[in-house]
């Protein structure tokens, strides 16, 4: 039987800067059991504007948007498997583990985080896979 | 869920893109467990030469995805199929270039993508790693 594909939450920007279309990235996708986040940046969910604070900030506004991502579609944070967490300068990780830790109960699932250069000055971007349900 | 998933190794059928093997790497260009395939990432090789092409990073982006084409469609999959990237550049100002190739190969439904910068091997301009189903 061949697993599910299936596009949950297509991308949340209607226009990438200077592209007449879409950015080429979905924002949720199920293949078979696993749900695929993209990697997320600080975004406002009512504007859809991106959020510009420190790391700590950032990170709080992903994760609130992460947890109601995968509890529209039927996961939760305690189903994340892994998560990727890249930052601007790997001197925040401190202040974005002070945030992250409030975010997922008890055990927290598999995480890698590196220091890398961001597109659009985002101070931290963070995907996760996590299972449906 | 998981438990007697057999687990393989995916190859290309042009094997002048067997990287991994042709530089005695440590690594495989993918395995498949299940339904799931795991890529290795994957630089802008020449499938004709084997040899790096490290020209425009628009060409290194659509060698590179080109090649992972290759490499679902030996493993029965497909571009279609892709459910999550990863795309790695050198330098953070080829992104307006790579999203133009990259739209070319996943042109509806797109996978979940994270893209950044950081630093890579052998010159390379682009590395690209994904997860697909088997079809």
């Amino acid at each position: 039987m061949s697993p599910r594909r299936e596009v949950i939450v297509a991308s949340p920007r209607p226009r990438d800067a200077g592209s007449s279309v879409g950015q080429p990235a979905s924002t949720l996708v199920r293949g078979g059991d696993f749900l695929f986040v993209s990697g997320l940046a600080a975004v406002d969910p009512h504007s859809g504007e991106r959020v510009r604070g420190t790391t700590a900030g950032e990170t709080r506004q992903i994760l609130a948007n992460l947890k109601q991502l995968l509890e529209a579609a039927g996961s939760s944070l305690d189903k994340v498997v892994k998560v990727n967490v890249l930052l601007h300068s790997m001197l925040e990780a401190p202040n974005m583990n002070e945030v992250y830790a409030r975010f997922f109960p008890e055990p927290p699932p598999a995480r890698t985080v590196c220091g890398a250069r961001l597109p659009d000055g985002a101070k931290v971007i963070i995907e996760c896979t996590a299972l449906i349900q | 869920m998981t438990e007697n998933l057999p687990r393989s190794v995916i190859e290309p059928k042009n094997p002048r893109l067997n990287v991994s093997r042709n530089a005695n790497l440590p690594h495989v260009p993918g395995i498949r467990v299940g339904p799931y395939i795991f890529l290795s990432g994957m630089g802008p090789i020449d499938p004709e030469t084997g040899e790096r092409n490290h020209g425009p990073i628009a060409e290194q982006v659509r060698t590179t995805l080109a090649n992972m084409q290759h490499m679902l469609e030996s493993a029965g999959s497909s571009l279609e199929r892709v459910v999550r990237v990863h795309v790695v550049l050198a330098d953070l100002a080829d992104m307006p270039d790579m999203e133009r190739v990259y739209r070319e190969f996943f042109p509806i439904d797109p996978p979940a993508r994270t893209a950044w910068s950081m630093q890579l091997r052998f010159g390379n301009g682009c590395e690209i790693e994904c997860v697909a189903l088997a079809t």
